[in-house]
């Protein structure tokens, strides 16, 4: 599965708070951070001064060590995929984060490790998402090769990877148009940019595309384009099971190879009327000739 | 292990544990020089291609026709990226032929060597590459592109037999010639 993690990029002093505080359920940690949406810590706590390497061993409180050593990028990890089951009631907020931190057990404080805009728990997301859909196009594709199914025309095919990344958006798809805002932060870009262009491409790559001239530019572009505008009719649709959707989507990539078609129909008639012309400059050409040695 | 590290993970087993990013660069500049050495020997026979050099020009041709053939199928394998400058190599690989072939058969011979001797470097520079990684992974890929690196050198001693150093500025063209292939080598592995 090609994936790609993107690990929240908070102080490391905030997490080893939260380790500290996980152990023993009691305390409440003071992190480092200054925005928090939840209630601040009982007056009289220390603030964390130990120096942090940076990698902090998990040791508990009580001098018990862990048995498996949990490495921070897995922690975040775990933390932000049990957020998901609260943000169709919270949105992509820290307080989502702050309950899922609270199924496993941690201090809503580890909420504090995060952006507060929910940057990285929509990331994370996306990038799950991806991974499921490069998952299950694998699948298929074992499937076909073992011929256990048909292998389905590109524009079905496309149709049917489009449709099933999409659908994984149904259970947030109050709160996505939220999510498709923060996306567009400069400071997000990059990040949404390469998992957007990432899927495209593996999406293309389970098509069977092999191309490698100037077309796997064109493809990958129009599939972005399709899969983009596909994505806001959604957010705006109000049909039975999205029905309205899918055949936008059926549109328009129906529209994407009739225009394929047409401009390969284009170059081979112009290839057609090349040849011709130029058999006719040789014909006039050997006329002339020949009119000129009688 | 911890840090903010990003990790790359693939289904094909071709691509467990390699250097991404180098192979990447690899093959797509190497695609790139291949499709840019097709268009000039097009060019060349565009206009030698009925004079008395023409089957040998034909024959460098149809040899890197193979090669580009064989960078196709590794791109797919290695799932590459071709560079977005293709549409201009096409253009600037066949005027570059074209060009010189108007020179003579001898200001073509020497274009061949310029750009042969380049590129052999070139491949050479990614053979110490490999190497350096671990001979053992990409073997295949190394394998390769010495036996391309091979193919080049024999081109670019195929020129000099045929008086390319005869060409009238052959100094001030091979430099030239030379100046362009580093800078569409370095634009290719980038872009």
């Amino acid at each position: 599965v090609r994936c790609q993690h993107y690990p929240p990029l908070r102080a490391l002093q905030a997490s080893a708070a939260l380790r500290r505080a996980s152990d023993e359920h009691k305390k409440e940690p003071l992190t480092s951070s200054s925005q928090q949406h939840f209630d601040p810590p009982p007056a009289g706590h220390q603030p964390e001064q130990e120096p942090q390497g940076p990698r902090p061993s998990y040791t508990g409180q009580g001098g018990q060590e862990s048995e498996d050593y949990e490495s921070e990028e897995q922690l975040q990890h775990r933390i932000l995929t049990a957020a998901l089951e609260f943000v169709p009631e919270h949105g992509w907020t820290a307080e989502a984060i702050a309950e899922g931190a609270k199924t496993l057990g941690l201090s809503v404080a580890a909420a504090g490790m995060f952006h507060s805009d929910g940057s990285e728990l929509i990331l994370h997301f996306l990038s799950e998402c991806n991974a499921k859909l490069s998952e299950l196009l694998e699948k298929e594709q074992k499937l076909v090769q073992l011929g256990e199914a048909e292998k389905k025309p590109i524009d079905e095919f496309l149709r049917h990877a489009v449709e099933a990344r999409l659908r994984m958006l149904i259970p947030y798809i109050e709160k996505w148009p939220q999510a498709l805002s923060v996306l567009l932060l400069p400071r997000n870009i990059p990040s949404s940019l390469n998992l957007l262009t990432s899927m495209i491409d593996d999406i293309w790559h389970y098509a069977g595309d092999q191309s490698t001239d100037f077309n796997w530019y064109t493809r990958r572009a129009v599939l972005t384009g399709i899969y983009n505008t596909t994505e806001l009719v959604m957010m705006q649709d109000s049909s039975p099971d999205f029905e309205d959707t899918w055949r936008f989507l059926e549109n328009r990539v129906a529209d994407a190879m009739t225009m394929s078609n047409t401009a390969s129909q284009v170059q081979s008639t112009g290839e057609a009327v090349v040849q011709g012309l130029m058999g006719a400059a040789v014909t006039v050409s050997s006329a002339e000739t020949s009119r000129a040695v009688r | 292990a911890g840090g903010a590290s990003l990790r790359l993970c693939s289904t094909r087993v071709a691509q467990e544990g390699i250097n991404k990013p180098v192979i990447d660069r690899i093959i797509r500049v190497d695609h790139a020089g291949e499709y840019g050495a097709n268009r000039i020997y097009a060019g060349q026979m565009a206009v030698l291609g009925r004079s008395s050099v023409g089957p040998v020009i034909q024959q460098m041709w149809n040899q890197e026709k193979d090669h580009l053939k064989k960078f196709n199928e590794l791109m797919v394998a290695y799932r590459v990226r071709p560079t977005v400058l293709l549409p201009f190599w096409n253009v600037a690989g066949f005027v570059l032929g074209a060009g010189s072939a108007l020179l003579g058969r001898k200001g073509a011979m020497a274009c061949t060597v310029a750009v042969e001797e380049s590129i052999s470097e070139h491949y050479n520079n990614q053979i110490r590459t490999l190497i350096e990684e671990d001979p053992e992974k990409y073997k295949e890929l190394l394998q390769v592109i010495k036996q391309f690196r091979d193919d080049e050198q024999e081109h670019h001693d195929i020129g000099l037999e045929h008086d390319a150093e005869a060409t009238p500025a052959y100094s001030v063209l091979k430099t030239a010639i030379q100046l362009g292939c580093k800078a569409a080598i370095f634009l290719s592995e980038r872009i």
